[in-house]
């Protein structure tokens, strides 16, 4: 046992907060082409398009079937072995490739459930007065059906900040690897990767209070 | 930014597809895990260590950029093999497979491979004493090949790790490891973990730089070659080993 070295902690901070940009950008950038993906396989999904509807069933259950981690290791080292132009793939460009793969699986499924939870009597209303598919989807599902998937959505980008830290094993120094490379060295372990817990904890305790704003924002029409 | 930087991906992508694995002349991208201490490690955001120093100092003699790219050890093979960088400065020993697969220069380091053990535990005196316990190693190291080549190989449970072998046997979840001797004594001086070293080094390595076998890589190994026996011959290799070892382990 030894005595905790604040000072060391303390040092940490600046240097471990370097990396958080590059932390947040592979997790914004993930979340961005994981909901574009994820729209467009939840609308496959929900208006079940001939052979585009089998073929998104099986990328979601491909992607949700198997490791995130697997899937990094798939494409950093996997793939350039068979495509050798594939090289040239970064690990930060692979990890924003496998964040958005692996989430937009997740997400596809809880955008069709919101569409799918926009009550029926809405479409029904919306029909009845002459609304045109494109129109009922824009003007009346999506805007609703936003609110409902909101709170899972952020959950899932929650869970993209944190599954940055798997970029490490591809050799990109982002928050995770930074803190590797510095307790390799300093063998304080426990200092290390406590402060890098908080650092964490506290972007995603930010996020959270961020997201329930977002949450009452969307609620307000609802309220009385 | 990030979308900059994923267009710019896809274009270097699109534009290196043809030239990846043509080493240039001008670059000398060099990867290490930056976990060895003190061969290679990152103490306040700063890569240091043995080979840091010695690579700088072969870019020096050869004008070339020195780029280290670092990132795990046991993926580091793959990244030379696949173009990624251009060379490894991370203790490399040569050994006859590597050999066959590599371009190397000559040796820098004469080192050797050492048992170490939590301290207090004097029941393991060297590697003869391993059989029936734990033994911590690096993934995809000399000193894993080292112990499975063992007569007795079959009795030992090897782990392996990516980093962070030290403190498994300083926790007591390994009974010992094996690594370098050098960078196990210098472990055990500068650093504050429960350790010490469990008999004489049991093999002898030699460590060198290994390019690609192809004729671009062995170009560079040619360069880098003659750049070493300028920087032996002027005592400047004798000098950084002094300032990390406080001894010379650069000549046999």
């Amino acid at each position: 046992m030894h005595a905790l070295d604040l000072d060391y902690m303390l040092g940490l901070v600046p240097i471990l907060l370097g990396y958080l940009p590059l932390t947040l950008e592979m997790a914004v950038a993930g979340m961005i082409f994981a909901l574009v993906l994820a729209c467009l396989l939840a609308v496959v999904r929900v208006r079940r398009l001939r052979g585009l509807n089998a073929l998104a069933m099986l990328f979601i259950s491909f992607f949700r079937g198997t490791p995130l981690l697997v899937q990094l290791f798939l494409f950093y080292y996997g793939l350039p072995q068979l495509l050798t132009f594939l090289v040239a793939i970064n690990g930060v460009t692979a990890t924003i490739m496998g964040l958005t793969l692996h989430f937009s699986a997740y997400m596809a499924e809880s955008i069709r459930a919101a569409i799918v939870g926009v009550d029926r009597s809405q479409t029904e209303a919306a029909l009845s007065i002459g609304m045109t598919q494109g129109q009922l989807m824009r003007r009346i599902v999506l805007p609703q059906a936003t609110r409902i998937a909101t709170p899972t959505l952020m959950n899932y980008f929650i869970d993209m900040i944190k599954a940055t830290s798997l970029a490490f094993t591809l050799g990109v120094t982002e928050l995770m690897g930074a803190t590797q490379k510095e307790a390799a060295s300093s063998f304080l372990y426990f200092e290390a990767f406590l402060v890098v817990a908080i650092i964490y904890w506290v972007v995603v305790e930010a996020l959270s209070w961020l997201q329930r704003r977002l949450e009452t924002r969307l609620n307000r029409a609802y309220q009385r | 930014m990030t979308l900059t930087r994923i267009v710019q991906s896809a274009a270097i992508a699109l534009a290196l597809g043809a030239s990846v694995g043509i080493a240039q002349a001008d670059t000398l991208r060099v990867g290490m895990s930056g976990k060895y201490y003190p061969f290679t490690f990152v103490e306040q955001d700063q890569l240091k260590g043995f080979e840091v120093d010695v690579l700088n100092a072969i870019g020096e003699q050869t004008g070339d950029d020195i780029e280290f790219v670092t990132a795990s050890f046991s993926g580091l093979a793959g990244m030379l093999d696949s173009g990624r960088i251009d060379t490894i400065a991370n203790q490399i020993t040569i050994t006859p497979e590597r050999k066959a697969k590599y371009a190397f220069t000559d040796p820098y380091v004469y080192d050797g491979a050492q048992v170490v053990v939590r301290k207090g535990n004097d029941a393991i005196q060297g590697v003869e004493d391993l059989k029936g316990k734990t033994v911590a190693v690096n993934l995809g190291s000399n000193y894993e090949q080292l112990l499975r080549e063992l007569p007795y190989a079959d009795q030992i449970d090897i782990k392996t790790y990516e980093s962070n072998i030290e403190q498994d046997v300083a926790l007591g979840r390994a009974d010992a490891f094996v690594m370098d001797r050098v960078s196990a004594t210098q472990v055990i001086k500068d650093k504050p973990l429960p350790l010490q070293l469990a008999g004489k080094p049991f093999s002898r390595i030699e460590n060198a730089l290994p390019f690609r076998d192809d004729e671009a890589g062995r170009a560079d190994r040619d360069r880098i070659d003659a750049a070493l026996d300028t920087l032996r011959d002027n005592g400047t290799l004798t000098r950084i080993s002094e300032k990390w070892f406080g001894t010379d382990i650069t000549r046999p």
